[in-house]
């Protein structure tokens, strides 16, 4: 599978169409992915499909894998989750590297907010987010902890609440998803979890 | 003491049959205009020396009408289509052919015969949809007439009657038999005085003794027009014993199937194309001059003053259109994951449309087993997950046949065969159907199945807005926002109908003919507010 970044500028007639000048070209054979997640992996709220522009190859690897061992996914109420979970099903070890090098070559503009919520007490709640995060959830790829900066705060919610509930990080076989269980033990309710969406959205 | 006005008799009917029984029973009663259809609207002609352009996105039966007509008008159309087929949810498979569903693609393997095939989105056309007949006539898309019910189907529930099948003639005489047996009961008792005169009330009685077979003092015991348990050729029939009024009362799931065939779009006789639903697609195809642009996925759409670009990825390349006007066909919750610079509010509408669930399996089946039980068409209704099984009435005798063994709207099974593998799939319907017809798998030589909502790039069928946000965005999206006009059935109120998506075309063009209009008007830049 041939990644090319081709480098495009769109000429456009009078008009402030802000439009990114690198531009990914979508491999053969994955314009399903740009189905739900959208052009250049820009994320679709209708479609439950986070946006993956410029995510960790590492972290969109491991991930892939987890869908695909049913680590995550496999849960009967995490709607999305099945979804995502029947689409790399068929992948081979190989396909999954090639679309974690492409994901993480993919740019987009970050996303504007859609949730609301107290951004004060997100920032006390992110404290202990930090430590493996990072402060400006930047991510720490030696710790297994991915990037938070460019993700949509309404994934982030979404996610904060499946590994409370325990639709994420339940099983004993998804090291990483366990330890992110324990870790967001500070999130207590659906309001927390938007708080620091909201918070982690912001960040830079 | 029942007293009825015209109004709140209006209102029974309703509550009874839903809108569509109201606005029939209200024409008859003289109190709404007919239907006043009289073609496709004719565009503004073109001038032949500066040929507008258009670009329609997706190849969908909105996109190919409004391409066809806009052709008519003299336009030149450029139509982009992201999946490697035109048609939509127009599909009929046959041998050989793909169901492109996301993760799990798979490919029809019916033996190789014109009349084994599957339309696994639209498969029946009611004579009052008006638009798609058209197209149909226009076009020379030879159609017959679809059996969409057979009184000699069956009705099942598991949880009544035991679970045992009743045909639905059965099931329609009996609740026929007990509701008269009610009427007459109350007509009996002076229930009707304030109504009608006393002639009347013996009139009333009369009615429900010939509407429900009825003995002559009003009790129902079976009747012979839902067959007899002996050979009644050669014998005196002998009615079934009839269901007992509390058992009919008990399955609330009779209550729907009771209107399996009597809602307005479902009122017989409905027709099909010969030889499978997608000839609509191919006759269009056929009179267009432009054919669409296969494996164009749509990424950007620029809306200025002065026309809309679009910038589209095929393989692995960008390309970039620019036209005077845009009909957008692609499923409106898709739009959010394509950049455009839309109004915040537009782009709000198009997010309030959700995506619609829904799944059907067919079968090949080794032997047509169901025409040795009478049945000729139509469909069996039941409470088991597949929820629907039509049996086709075009080839009748042929050796084999497609039976659809799934029709499902149910959100619960919806969501559980969507999450199945298509083998799984397959092995559900199959014990399902054993429910209705003993020994039916045995039948079974093959099989596919489509959930819409995991199908590559529509991802739903039957598009629904709440009530709240289809008053606060549905006129607006009817309206174009510039030149960018969205169409498509869910611009309706008729969603996962054909006709619905030709209703939303035909909207749109009038609406460029407004701003056609408004231009020449204005003698400058084209705005429609």
């Amino acid at each position: 599978m041939l990644v090319r970044t081709l480098a495009i500028l769109f000429v456009f007639g009078i008009g402030s169409f802000t439009t990114h000048a690198k531009y990914t070209s979508t491999p053969e054979g994955l314009e399903y992915c740009t189905v739900c997640h959208g052009s250049q992996l820009k994320g679709n709220q209708n479609i439950g499909a986070p946006r993956l522009s410029d995510l960790s190859a590492w972290y969109v690897e491991r991930q892939l894998k987890n869908f695909k061992q049913g680590i995550r996914g496999a849960h009967p109420e995490d709607k999305t989750g099945i979804e995502m979970m029947r689409m790399v099903l068929g992948l081979s070890a190989k396909q999954i590297t090639e679309i974690a090098d492409w994901v993480a070559q993919t740019s987009s503009d970050k996303p504007v907010s859609s949730l609301v919520g107290d951004a004060n007490k997100g920032q006390q709640l992110y404290q202990s987010c930090a430590a493996c995060h990072g402060a400006n959830g930047e991510g720490n790829k030696t710790l297994g902890a991915p990037k938070l900066s460019g993700l949509n705060d309404w994934y982030i919610a979404t996610q904060l609440n499946h590994f409370r509930l325990g639709l994420r990080g339940a099983q004993g076989s998804d090291l990483y998803g366990q330890q992110m269980k324990a870790a967001s033990a500070v999130i207590t309710s659906e309001q927390d979890a938007a708080d620091l969406a909201v918070y982690v959205q912001q960040l830079k | 003491m029942l007293n009825i006005t015209r109004r709140q008799f209006l209102s029974y009917v309703g509550a009874a049959g839903g809108s569509s029984a109201l606005l029939k029973t209200s024409l008859a009663l003289g109190m709404m205009p007919e239907d006043s259809y009289s073609g496709p609207v004719t565009i503004k002609p073109a001038d032949p020396g500066n040929k507008p352009t258009a670009l329609i996105l997706g190849a969908g039966i909105a996109g190919l009408a409004t391409a066809l007509e806009l052709e008519k008008a003299g336009y030149h159309v450029t139509m982009l289509e992201a999946s490697f087929r035109a048609g939509g949810r127009n599909l009929t498979v046959r041998n050989g052919d793909k169901i492109d569903e996301m993760g799990n693609p798979q490919i029809c393997q019916f033996d190789k015969q014109d009349n084994l095939f599957f339309n696994c989105g639209p498969a029946r056309i009611p004579g009052h949809h008006r638009r798609i007949l058209h197209y149909c006539k226009a076009l020379n898309v030879p159609l017959q007439v679809k059996a969409n019910s057979s009184k000699l189907a069956y009705f099942h529930d598991e949880k009544s009657l035991g679970g045992k099948p009743k045909r639905i003639i059965e099931y329609h005489t009996d609740v026929r038999g007990l509701m008269s047996e009610l009427l007459w009961k109350s007509a009996d008792a002076n229930q009707f005085d304030q109504l009608l005169s006393e002639e009347d009330v013996a009139k009333l009685m009369k009615f429900s003794q010939a509407y429900g077979d009825l003995t002559e003092n009003g009790k129902y015991i079976g009747s012979g027009r839902a067959g007899s348990t002996t050979d009644r050729m050669l014998e005196h029939p002998t009615p079934h014993a009839p269901i007992e009024l509390k058992a009919m009362l008990d399955s609330s799931f009779w209550y729907g199937g009771l209107l399996g065939a009597e809602v307005y779009d479902w009122c017989e006789p409905l027709m099909e194309p010969i030889g499978g639903m997608d000839s609509v697609v191919k006759a269009f195809l056929r009179n267009l001059q432009t054919k669409p642009v296969l494996n164009a996925q749509v990424k950007k759409i620029f809306n200025s003053d002065q026309g809309v670009e679009v910038t589209y990825e095929q393989g692995g390349k960008l390309h970039s259109v620019k036209a005077d006007y845009c009909f957008n066909n692609i499923p409106a919750y898709f739009m959010a994951g394509i950049e455009n610079n839309f109004s915040a509010t537009y782009q709000a509408g198009l997010n309030s449309i959700k995506r619609g669930h829904l799944f059907k399996i067919a079968y090949q089946m080794k032997e047509r087993f169901w025409e040795n039980d009478g049945i000729y068409g139509g469909i069996s209704y039941t409470s088991e997950p597949v929820s629907q099984l039509w049996y086709p009435s075009h080839d009748i005798h042929a050796q084999k046949g497609i039976m659809l063994g799934a029709y499902v709207w149910n959100p619960k099974f919806t969501t559980m065969f969507e999450n199945m593998s298509p083998e799984e799939r397959l092995k559900a319907g199959a014990i399902s159907g054993e429910k209705i017809h003993p020994g039916y798998s045995k039948y079974i030589e093959n099989g596919i199945s489509i959930p819409w909502a995991r199908m590559n790039h529509q991802m739903g069928c039957g598009m629904r807005m709440s009530a709240e946000d289809f008053e606060t965005y549905y006129h607006m999206l009817q309206k174009p926002e510039g030149r960018h006009f969205m169409i498509g059935d869910q611009i309706s109120h008729h969603s996962g109908w054909q006709e619905g998506a030709l209703a939303s075309s035909e909207q749109a063009l009038e609406q460029l003919n407004k701003l056609l209009g408004a231009k020449i008007i204005q003698g400058g830049a084209a705005h429609v507010s």
